[in-house]
């Protein structure tokens, strides 16, 4: 391995020295994602980048990717951070690619309709400039706000107008990846072919970065709708409102958007904004079609909801939940870290799922909430979240409701999203005997693993020495378990919110 | 459908000392027409070898053993056959001699034309008797490869689901032909890998595999190779069943049928109607030749456009009067004609054998706005070639509508090639048209491309070290 020095300079000549970052502060920036890390994790693994280069153009990324050959740095690209599970974190230190500096749209084509955009630009800049052209996008990621389109693409994305806009795989047309060769790769063909002319695409969407660099993406838009309605409903209880959202499903009615959020949420948001809506079990629906429509499925909404006992809100409150639609974790302010558990269960068992989620967090003696999302007509998105204080002792041990949540939706029929870092030990549950299938991907592209090495299929250690170069990921299933019996053995539960101690009692 | 086997077989033989001063173009057409002025006698009657032995499947046990039979992990006895078949079963698949042999998946119907390189010394099997439906209480079936589509629509009606996508060309495919053949499966908002949620597979070495969850979907699960691989499933691993997104059966349905007597005025309305947000389950159009064999009663316009739409009994007339606004130029309409999928099993089939005289040349991918002027391409195409033309097609949300031109004439494999080449010339002319057949995958040397298939290649030699599914084979 050349020294890190000679690879600096190198850097530095490819990008100039004010694209490349050595500082620790800098470094220490990169070393997290959107979860908190307790930092006994540093003994594992070198979460802090050697460098951080953030490249402007396609080119620069493939001159960084061959400039690994030379200096046998690792490379590990990154979007907005705003992953859960360490798919951006280093885990060797190496080279750390920020790729938001490519954040310009590079086309627009009202009559193929298409946007080509770069990997860098978040999902929010490209859906307020794909409006300002009268179309829309026809999914938006959840995090919207900060997940740019690679960092989105990579972990498999889903969220805003799923259901009737279908999977964010199926809204790319095609991508720009640099090969971990440094050779480009078009990974489908110009013309909307779809599935057929060896479309690629699908190999990168969930790939956690691993197979190569996404550097542009070109996406279907979809004409604005002639009017679009938000409707929201205060439940008696969470499952009525999961019950709720079945409901839409089996009416065959495809919203725009159908979400639930649990009253505890309610209560955080209440905690730091005064003027966010009454904690209440609240589902939120947005609908689009032509005016007459929009006004007949807000009928059949409504009469569905009161099935359930729900309680529809006032316009300006619906408008506000509506507004606030990116923002799901404020909560994180609360206290000095966020656990989010991601998983995608059937539809049919979403009032179960909802009320496991509540069952293990409180079994766990954590603070939370649960959100969950229609995905298709099949799929629900769960996405419960706690809250927890990295500076503890304790506080990691906060880590163990991912697990245990993962395990609850393995059994019944989901699964959690996103490997990463921290859930490799999920692939073998996810795939059984089709893990080797999966595997061979890899294989494929990257046989040296030169980018985000050691994630997704595999968890490197930062040590060199044989024996201790990888933790088999069973290992780490084990440690998250024992996280959470900690964690259940724990004899109070955090304080983060008085207020939310007290909506409890009620 | 043996893509893969096709294209490597094509590379391979380019890099023929013997060979590479014919060029590429030249040499697909002699081995697809199977041409002795320009190949070699072994070489032909060594691509014109079928399969020795079909297996009809009546289980997926049956699969695991015979796989690891041709893997060699087990000998042909474990196979547990008669006597009088084994003997042949050894026979004929000459085990025993040092040669490789793998199995092929037959399609039960195939729209266009058989694989160039067949698989020549292996097994071919037969899924037409393994044919089950399993519905759930989501919206999901399980339906075995031989299941025909007409099966699982009748069944997911009845069961009180919706199977959105359709055969844009109404043959009696089976499901699984959507896997290892070219059935044109589409709905109005995706593709048919779009309604795939899982595989059951068997693995090269025996194993049942699932690629992907039966019950939701697979993002954030690591490589998507599923929706990679769906329309070319059976050359990494043989799927024995698919699991399909269903969608819940709406309180109404209606089918709605436009005549348009003008083609630039069709492709303005259905540009339109892709431009708003009405979601139908699908959208069909037939030109008069395509509408006459579907409806051989009726006097045929000379374009017939069919929305299926579905919703509220109170939101049906809101829905109506959007679809007809932006469906604007029509000559008439009629909300009373039957549609090709929404008729008894027998009239179905009755229908898909006069469909099936056709000659087929695949799909052609054309922008909405340019589906006009390209049929009245294929028509006057047809008509120098002396083989009348006509189109199947349906619409996408995206505004792309897929297109299966055909012509009345008989099938042999150099007419298939001659009007292939000719489709593929119009669909070059045509901005933002794609033809993607088979043989268009085999002209087709961009460079992104071609590094793409490469890619596919090595990712099936990696899944399939044992060489059993469709193994590869050079000249």
């Amino acid at each position: 391995m050349a020294s890190l020095d000679y690879a600096y300079r190198r850097l530095v000549n490819t990008l100039g020295p004010e694209r490349v970052a050595r500082s620790e502060f800098e470094r220490m920036v990169y070393s997290h994602d959107f979860a908190s890390l307790p930092k006994v994790a540093l003994l594992q693994w070198k979460l802090y980048p050697d460098f951080v280069a953030l490249p402007q153009t396609t080119e620069e990324v493939a001159a960084l990717v061959k400039l690994s050959d030379e200096s046998l740095l690792q490379i590990t690209p990154r979007g907005g951070g705003t992953g859960w599970y360490g798919g951006s974190v280093p885990n060797r230190g190496g080279v750390l690619i920020d790729m938001r500096k490519m954040n310009h749209i590079v086309a627009f084509d009202p009559d193929g309709r298409t946007v080509t955009v770069e990997a860098g630009a978040t999902w929010k800049d490209l859906d307020d400039f794909v409006e300002s052209k009268g179309f829309a996008l026809p999914i938006v990621p959840v995090n919207a706000i900060g997940s740019t389109v690679g960092g989105a693409i990579n972990s498999g994305s889903t969220g805003f107008g799923a259901p009737r806009g279908g999977s964010l795989c199926d809204a790319i047309r095609r991508l720009l990846v640099v090969l971990p060769d440094g050779s480009l790769l078009k990974t489908a063909s110009e013309a909307d072919a779809d599935g057929h002319l060896a479309n690629l695409t699908p190999l990168f969407f969930g790939a956690e970065g691993t197979l190569g660099i996404i550097t542009e993406a070109t996406l279907r838009v979809v004409p604005k709708p002639e009017a679009a309605k938000a409707i929201a409903y205060a439940f008696p209880s969470l499952a009525a409102a999961a019950r709720f959202l079945r409901e839409i499903v089996d009416s065959a009615l495809v919203p725009y958007h159908a979400a639930l959020a649990s009253r505890d949420h309610f209560i955080f948001e209440r905690a730091l904004r005064p003027d966010s809506p009454d904690p209440a079990d609240i589902a939120l629906v947005a609908v689009h079609g032509s005016k007459d429509e929009v006004a007949d499925q807000e009928r059949t909404v409504d009469g569905l909801a009161a099935k359930e006992n729900g309680a529809k809100l006032v316009p300006a409150v619906t408008d506000q939940l509506w507004r606030d639609r990116y923002n799901n974790y404020s909560a994180r302010r609360l206290s000095r870290g966020l656990v989010t558990s991601y998983n995608l269960i059937p539809v049919g068992r979403l009032p179960e799922a909802v009320d496991r989620a509540v069952e293990i967090r409180d079994k766990l003696k954590l603070n939370g909430a649960v959100q969950a999302f229609l995905v298709d007509s099949t799929t629900a998105a769960l996405v419960p979240y706690v809250l927890m204080d990295d500076t503890r002792p304790s506080g990691g041990t906060a880590l163990g409701f991912v697990k245990r949540m993962g395990d609850a939706a393995f059994k019944m029929d989901g699964h959690s999203m996103g490997l990463g870092l921290f859930l490799v030990f999920n692939l073998r549950k996810m795939h059984g005997r089709a893990t080797s299938f999966i595997s061979s991907v890899k294989v494929v592209f990257d046989p040296r693993k030169k980018i985000n090495g050691g994630k997704t299929l595999e968890v490197w250690t930062k040590y060199p020495w044989p024996g201790l170069r990888s933790i088999p990921p069973p290992g780490m299933a084990v440690g998250l378990e024992i996280a959470a019996i900690l964690r259940r053995a724990k004899p109070t539960r955090d304080r983060f919110v008085r207020a939310y101690e007290h909506g409890k009692e009620e | 459908m043996g893509l893969l086997r096709d294209w490597h077989y094509i590379e391979k033989a380019v890099h023929i000392p013997a060979l590479s001063e014919v060029i590429r173009d030249a040499l697909i057409r002699a081995l697809f027409v199977r041409d002795d002025r320009v190949l070699p006698r072994d070489l032909i009657a060594d691509l014109s070898r079928v399969p020795p032995v079909t297996v009809k499947v009546k289980d997926d046990g049956e699969v695991r053993k015979l796989v690891r039979v041709l893997n060699g992990q087990e000998s042909t006895v474990s196979l547990g056959l008669s006597a009088e078949d084994y003997h042949y079963f050894r026979t004929q698949l000459g085990v025993g001699r040092t040669r490789e042999f793998g199995a092929v998946v037959r399609p039960r119907t195939l729209l266009t034309y058989d694989w160039i390189v067949p698989e020549q010394r292996g097994v071919q099997l037969d899924f037409t008797g393994y044919a089950g439906i399993e519905f759930g209480e989501a919206h999901r079936a399980i339906a075995q490869v031989g299941a025909t589509w007409k099966q699982l629509y009748d069944k997911g009606v009845a069961k009180g689901h919706v199977v959105p996508f359709v055969p844009t060309v109404p043959l009696d495919f089976a499901i699984g032909d959507g896997l290892y053949g070219d059935a044109p499966f589409a709905s109005y908002r995706g593709e048919f890998a779009s309604h795939v949620n899982a595989l059951r597979t068997i693995s090269p070495f025996g194993h049942r595999a699932r690629v992907g969850f039966e019950e939701v979907a697979n993002n954030g699960t690591a490589y998507d190779l599923l929706h990679a691989t769906v329309p070319i499933a059976a050359e990494f691993f043989i799927p024995v069943a698919v699991a399909l997104r269903l969608e819940a059966k709406p309180a109404a349905r209606k089918t709605l049928t436009y005549a348009y007597d003008d083609g630039p005025k069709l492709a303005v309305a259905l540009d339109k109607l892709s431009r708003t947000s009405q979601t139908p389950t699908w959208v069909h159009v037939t030109d008069a030749v395509a509408s006459k064999i579907l409806r051989p009663a009726s006097v045929a316009d000379l374009f017939t456009v069919q929305v299926s739409v579905g919703g509220t009994a109170s939101g049906m007339a809101a829905k109506e009067k959007a679809i007809d606004t932006a469906m604007a130029g029509f000559t008439s309409k009629n909300a009373e004609v039957p549609n090709p999928f929404d008729v008894p099993a027998a009239a179905y089939r009755k229908t898909a054998d006069t469909v099936t005289r056709s000659l087929f040349v695949g799909e052609v991918r054309v922008p909405a706005k340019s589906l006009g002027d390209f049929v009245a391409r294929i028509r006057a195409f047809g008509d120098q070639s002396a083989a009348k033309a006509g189109v199947y097609a349906s619409l996408r949300a995206t505004g792309t509508v897929s297109t299966f031109p055909f012509f009345a004439a008989p099938k042999d494999r150099s007419k298939v090639y001659d009007l292939s080449k000719g489709v593929r010339a119009i669909a070059a002319k045509t901005p933002g048209a794609a033809f993607t057949s088979r043989l268009a995958h085999l002209w087709e040397e961009e460079a992104h491309f071609m590094r793409r298939m490469a890619l596919l290649r090595s990712l099936k030699l990696t899944i399939d070290t044992a060489h059993v599914v469709q193994p590869l084979v050079s000249p």
